[in-house]
């Protein structure tokens, strides 16, 4: 028997807009009792936490560990330990992996590595089209037999509505979401970025953000003629964000995400051509990530996911052309949150804890964390006064293509419990 | 002012954004003796003598590279050509590998065309060679914007006040964009004429969107700057037909005849596409500026070069020779 008694945190509880200030006792990786003051506990191994911030675990639907396949630039250790460091406790791996995971037999292999090297669990996504190729279904009944939660070509989007529909179809009858990257790749073509005045005096090729919005338009009415469960990855435009508004309000069931990096960045940050900045879809404009922010709080974005797409070195050196698209996520994504929007006033924690936690365990078919008398322990110790250094030495990914690199970022992910196991930190 | 009075030096010359007009005016000041140089019979000066300039050209091209070539040698530089294919730095190469080995050669100065945007000034930033872009991309072209700005001050020795209509494909020209920039520096009135598809709204706000061969008389601009049009590019639907870009966006044996009239300059970077952006008549028109071009090409470069400073070096004296 483990008893751990966490005193003086500043706890996330369901239902309150700001951490309170309470005790916690843990039995074996259970909640006993949380209250205002809990004295000593005989046998109980005392942890102050006086003006830190204890959290619930948090849980990113949207993770390329590159595994099988490009192990130079992560596998399911390395990702998932970096995981572990940003605070997260459950993720889901994407199926985009050298060869993809669509088949049964591939989501049982995923599964039986990630047993043996991963210590949180890893949920993960089938492709919705063979080999990611957009023109033939999956077997998807299979994969989801097997495990899979989500189905999905990643960022292959799919151009062929036909396809769009019999795949919403035949999912009917299986508990899997769809999952789809919303673009319209006659338009983004061989953009590099967002087109605008930026994209303009950089001389590089644009990508317009109508090649987004038509795409979640076109993607939300499929949907909602057929039914079916759709989930948008990626959003990174406000007009994307009105037309799920829209489409909420009618009552269909969708779900969406955005990144850390769209909410915190925009298309100004690619001045100076730093590779670490390109990604897919690109960062947009300063109005774009107001909406984004809106649509987040009042719901309509249901959830933060990082994306974590990592990247060697080697290929993110390549000219701004031909450098792969994408960026790592797992390690910055609540230091940088918090400092930006928690702690500017911008966001609640109760908000963010929504969008990096309930929500996208509810997209993943995962009990809810709530931290209540009889809850599972799982949860972050944030120390809001830390700082989070990002670098080559600090960072547990094998790549290290994040935007925030060689940047100290406030807070700090201190400790992290999952059950009676302490992943990281005491 | 003196040539000998130039405080200011750079490592760099990546975009015309980056100069102070203070600046611009001093490389254009120190053009002119450098020009005045080529019709001497030695048309060399010791300046870079035992320095190593190197031609680093990722994307093909003759004309640039043997103005550099030749500005760099009449400043007594080595020179050396440095052809990589672009193929190669997809395969495994990558630029950061080509560099090291490059600067492990000790070389001085870089001159850099690639054609993918921020090529230069990423190895800007891993060199101590002092580098020159020499065209990225869409990006920028900012030796050609300082020649076509010498040039230009050739026929009007004060520009502020004056106009430039620039004429084409500005949403894939590095050399609209650089000319936009030095023009606007100067204190000449910019606009511009083409089709829709290729003058985006996304252009700086100081330039004048024309949307017709009578606003572009109505403008009235005492220098026409055309530019040259990728061929490729109506394959990609930017306009449907060579004969209707001509017909709408070139200069016609009409059009021309009004241009002569009124005594405009014509500009035009190279290489021409006759009876795309103008008809051949224009070449041989006594106001037509793209021999000069050519020629103030060298005496720029040459100016450019040494302004330049690469890292850890002193600025070196103005030789003897151009003092007088």
């Amino acid at each position: 028997m483990s008893l751990h008694l966490i005193q003086n945190g500043l706890v996330v509880l369901p239902n309150e807009k700001a951490p309170l200030k309470k005790d916690v006792l843990v039995e074996d990786g259970v909640i006993r009792q949380i209250a205002d003051s809990i004295p000593q506990v005989e046998g109980a191994q005392i942890l102050d936490a006086g003006g830190k911030i204890l959290h619930p675990g948090l849980c990113d639907p949207h993770v390329h560990l590159r595994e099988p396949g490009r192990e130079d630039s992560e596998t399911i250790e390395s990702g998932s330990e970096a995981a572990i460091a940003g605070g997260y406790t459950h993720i889901l791996a994407m199926p985009n992996t050298d060869p993809p995971i669509d088949t049964g037999g591939m989501v049982t292999y995923v599964q039986s590595m990630a047993a043996n090297r991963s210590r949180i669990p890893v949920s993960v996504a089938g492709c919705l089209t063979k080999g990611r190729k957009g023109d033939k279904l999956a077997e998807v009944a299979d994969m989801a037999a097997q495990g899979a939660v989500m189905m999905t070509d990643c960022n292959h989007a799919l151009q062929d509505e036909y396809v769009l529909r019999r795949a919403l179809e035949y999912t009917l009858h299986f508990d899997v979401v769809v999952g789809v990257y919303p673009d319209t790749p006659a338009l983004s073509g061989e953009g590099v970025m967002n087109e605008g005045e930026v994209s303009f005096r950089l001389g590089l090729q644009g990508i317009p953000a109508m090649a987004e919005e038509i795409a979640i338009e076109r993607e939300l009415r499929v949907a909602r003629a057929v039914g079916g469960r759709i989930h948008i990855q990626n959003v990174s435009t406000g007009e994307g964000v009105a037309s799920i508004r829209r489409f909420k309000a009618q009552g269909l069931k969708v779900t969406a995400e955005t990144t850390p990096h769209h909410l915190l960045l925009n298309h100004e940050a690619l001045e100076g051509y730093h590779t670490r900045f390109k990604m897919m879809p690109p960062l947009r404009t300063a109005e774009d990530q107001e909406a984004l922010l809106d649509g987040l709080k009042d719901g309509t974005l249901d959830m933060i996911a990082t994306g974590h797409a990592p990247h060697t070195d080697f290929e993110k050196n390549l000219d701004f052309a031909h450098a792969p698209f994408g960026v790592t996520g797992l390690e910055t994504a609540l230091p940088a949150l918090y400092s930006c929007l928690v702690e500017t006033g911008k966001l609640d924690w109760q908000t963010l804890m929504r969008a990096m936690c309930n929500a996208p365990r509810s997209l993943l078919k995962i009990d809810p964390i709530a931290f209540v008398e009889g809850g599972k322990f799982e949860a972050v110790l944030f120390d809001p006064e830390g700082e989070t250094v990002i670098s080559r030495e600090t960072m547990k990914s094998r790549s290290f293509n994040s935007p925030w690199l060689g940047e100290t970022l406030k807070g700090k992910v201190e400790q992290v419990f999952l059950g009676s196991r302490t992943l990281m930190g005491g | 002012m003196s040539t000998q009075e130039l405080l200011q030096t750079r490592k760099d010359l990546l975009t015309i954004g980056d100069l102070s007009r203070e600046e611009i005016l001093q490389i254009l000041d120190t053009a002119k003796p450098f020009k005045d140089l080529f019709t001497r019979s030695v048309k060399k000066v010791p300046t870079l003598r035992g320095k190593t300039v190197l031609n680093l050209f990722y994307e093909p091209s003759t004309r640039t590279r043997t103005s550099f070539e030749i500005a760099a040698k009449r400043l007594s530089a080595d020179v050396t050509n440095f052809a990589v294919s672009t193929s190669s730095v997809v395969k495994g190469e990558s630029i950061l590998d080509t560099i090291d080995t490059l600067q492990a050669m000790q070389v001085d100065y870089m001159i850099v065309r690639h054609s993918v945007s921020g090529v230069p000034e990423y190895i800007a930033r891993h060199t101590h060679a002092a580098v020159v872009n020499a065209g990225d991309g869409h990006h920028a072209h900012p030796t050609q914007a300082m020649l076509d700005a010498f040039t230009f001050r050739e026929v009007y020795s004060e520009m502020t006040g004056k106009r430039i209509v620039v004429a084409g494909d500005i949403l894939h020209s590095r050399v609209a964009r650089s000319v936009f920039e030095v023009m606007h520096i100067l204190g000449v009135e910019v606009a511009t004429f083409g089709p829709a598809t290729l003058v985006p709204e996304t252009i700086p706000s100081y330039v004048k969107i024309l949307r017709s061969f009578d606003e572009v008389l109505e403008f009235d601009p005492h220098v026409l700057y055309l530019l040259r049009l990728q061929l490729e590019r109506q394959k990609a639907n930017f306009f449907p037909s060579m004969r209707e870009y001509h017909k709408l966006y070139g200069v016609t044996t009409e059009r021309f005849k009004i241009l002569r009239e009124r005594g405009t300059w014509i500009m035009h970077p190279g290489p021409v596409n006759r009876g795309v952006e103008l008809v051949d008549d224009v070449m041989t028109y006594s106001r037509t500026l793209i021999n000069q071009q050519v020629e103030n090409g060298i005496a720029t470069r040459m100016a450019i070069l040494y302004h330049l400073t690469p890292e850890e070096q002193k600025r070196l004296p103005l030789p003897e020779e151009i003092r007088a």
